[in-house]
């Protein structure tokens, strides 16, 4: 009996995998149809004698996007976005087209983020496609905002609070649970000296000591991307009202599927408790 | 609506638990439960039981009628995990954030949580039976002194219990349960029981307040939203995330299925992510471990280096005397939260 239970569960979780596998093999399909339509048409539509007009058509935007007044069309905004990577394999030039995407549509803050430190590991090479990308699709130059990486509060960053000004940080599991330890551990350090007593340790507290080396707003929003249905150890105290909203995949993500989810953000109502 | 009559005998004691359900499943839901139960299944569930006032609203119903047939919905929840062979359960019944509502609706939680509280402690006799242990997690500090006198003798009445296990998070929220575990530390370290060196991620977890039970394997949340809203965030960082639609007090067997079914789904991933975690911790530990020796030997120095086997073993003797001091401080903790459920459920009885 046992083994026919196992064996309905075997073929029900093969289909399941067929499932997905299909949904985005269309997934994929169905968006690369649209661009050749749109690359078909679009031309037609303006006319042959004024190409020049189809402007700034990156590889992810069927349209001309004026991404600016469609981020004021929503009813909020994120100010801080975090991209979750949860797929093992990662393109970067899908992160950079994501990341260059929010900082135009006016989200302040943005954190790229995967549980086994790759982004960590390839600053470098982020930055460059971040700065690749942000020539291609958005064709300005690079003085609208600094690149920031997450390190552990040695550095003293220069904030320059201009309209335009986005940052970027790429965060690791280090900055999660670690760090909370870390601050335990100053404040434990601090009982050592008798500088503070245990009586003196609450969550605001050990909250100021958090934002101390990490100087950005919680995330207001995550975009988790991938099959896996986790955080898996992204910033673990600063979630704590985070809308998380799940996409497929970050391979070949359109600005549409971006707009999407901040468009569900832009709904969501937040009680607080109350 | 319920499926069986509430039989209570001459003696006014009731043969039916009120706090799970004694409803068997139909065929068609054993049958899925025996499916499922093929696959990796999760030991440890946790429940944000959202949309009791939205249903109270949409069946335009008083908001705390909303919340009773919440709280019934949790009893058939808790008979459809065991029958699922989960057999620990968390939820997320009162926030300190929901302290901010308006006073009648707290008064009204507070009285619900009396009266159910109260039924539990009449029925001591089906909880030993099926073996409930009921812990209840929070700042219990916050709350009206009689309650605080109810949960503690409920807590120690089901102590000893050990075949399932019901975690109530009343006046909670996770960065008090973080800040409280630092500040838990700190008084080791003010007692001299522990240094501060001795600070890790495993010894914070132990001193959270949900430090007997291990990390839920699935977190569920129902009623739409797509947030954590300050619950287990600690505890959750490697738990499979399941966000349903569904008003909890109209949650159904289906529900519970698919969300363990998406467990399943991400199954692997996820132990994947733990393994690696664990991994990295015991190197962090080690590697504090050997700074910590290395310091040690700097001071106690005689300027001779010493050579690989007798850092090696120091290093052992340092271990092995941390995870002593560790022990101890996590028995003295123990203790101490004992002794304050102990003390304010005999309050309970003299008064």
């Amino acid at each position: 009996m046992a083994l026919l239970y196992e064996m309905v569960w075997r073929f029900l979780h093969a289909l399941l995998y067929v499932q997905r596998t299909l949904v985005a093999w269309f997934r994929v399909h169905i968006w690369r149809w649209k661009r050749a339509v749109v690359g078909l048409l679009l031309p037609l539509a303006l006319g042959f004698h004024n190409p020049k007009k189809t402007g700034p058509i990156g590889k992810r935007t069927s349209r001309r996007i004026r991404f600016g007044a469609e981020g004021r069309t929503l009813e909020k905004l994120p100010l801080h976005v975090g991209l979750l990577i949860t797929e093992e394999e990662i393109h970067f030039t899908d992160i950079a087209n994501l990341v260059v995407w929010c900082m135009a549509v006016g989200i302040s803050y943005v954190s790229v983020y995967d549980n086994q430190g790759v982004f960590r590991r390839n600053n470098s090479r982020l930055m460059e496609e971040i700065l690749k990308q942000q020539q291609e699709l958005l064709g300005m130059d690079s003085s609208k905002y600094s690149v920031e990486f997450m390190k552990n509060g040695t550095d003293k960053q220069e904030h320059q609070v201009l309209s335009c000004q986005s940052m970027v940080k790429v965060l690791s599991p280090d900055d999660g649970r670690l760090s909370i330890v870390q601050a335990a551990q100053q404040l434990c350090r601090d009982v050592e000296q008798r500088e503070k007593t245990s009586k003196d340790i609450n969550v605001t507290v050990l909250d100021s000591l958090l934002r101390e080396s990490k100087n950005i707003p919680d995330p207001d929003l995550v975009l988790k991307f991938g099959p896996v249905e986790s955080t898996l150890g992204f910033l673990p105290w600063h979630i704590r009202l985070t809308e998380i909203i799940s996409m497929p995949s970050h391979v070949d993500v359109s600005y549409d599927d971006l707009f999407g989810a901040l468009q569900r953000y832009a709904v969501c109502e937040q009680r607080l408790g109350k | 609506m319920s499926e069986e009559e509430d039989v209570i005998l001459e003696t006014g004691e009731s043969t039916v638990m009120s706090w799970i359900r004694e409803r068997e499943l139909s065929l068609l839901e054993r049958l899925t439960a025996n499916i499922l139960k093929a696959g990796p299944m999760p030991k440890h569930v946790a429940f944000i039981m959202d949309g009791n006032r939205r249903f109270a609203e949409k069946t335009h119903v008083e908001r705390q009628e909303g919340h009773s047939q919440g709280f019934e919905k949790l009893a058939e929840t808790l008979r459809w995990c065991l029958n699922l062979g989960i057999h620990e359960v968390t939820v997320y019944a009162f926030s300190i954030e929901n302290f901010k509502r308006s006073k009648e609706e707290v008064d009204g939680l507070m009285e619900l949580a009396r009266q159910k509280f109260n039924r539990l402690l009449t029925e001591q006799e089906n909880l030993e039976k099926h073996g409930v242990c009921i812990r209840v997690l929070g700042d219990l500090t916050l709350l009206p002194t009689d309650l605080q006198q109810l949960i503690a003798k409920s807590v120690v009445a089901t102590k000893a219990h050990n075949k399932c296990f019901l975690n109530v998070c009343f006046a909670y929220t996770s960065r008090h349960e973080i800040a409280n575990a630092v500040k838990e530390m700190a008084w080791g370290v003010e007692q001299g029981l522990i240094k501060s060196s001795d600070v890790s991620e495993v010894l914070l977890s132990e001193c959270l307040y949900s430090s007997n039970s291990p990390n839920p394997d699935l977190l569920i949340r129902t009623s739409g939203e797509v947030r954590l809203s300050d619950f287990l965030l600690w505890q959750t960082s490697y738990s499979c995330l399941v966000f349903q639609s569904v008003l909890w007090p109209e949650y159904s067997f289906w529900n519970l299925c698919e969300a363990v079914l998406q467990y399943q789904l991400s199954y692997r991933s996820l132990q994947k992510a733990r393994d690696l975690h664990r991994e990295d911790q015991a190197l962090q530990q080690m590697e504090a471990d050997r700074s910590c020796v290395a310091e040690l030997l700097q001071h106690r120095g005689n300027g001779k280096p010493m050579d690989a086997q007798s850092r090696q073993k120091e290093l052992l003797n340092y271990t092995a005397s941390r995870e002593e001091r560790v022990r101890c401080f996590l028995n003295a903790l123990q203790h101490k939260r004992d002794t304050f459920f102990s003390d304010l459920s005999s309050q309970a009885v003299v008064a």
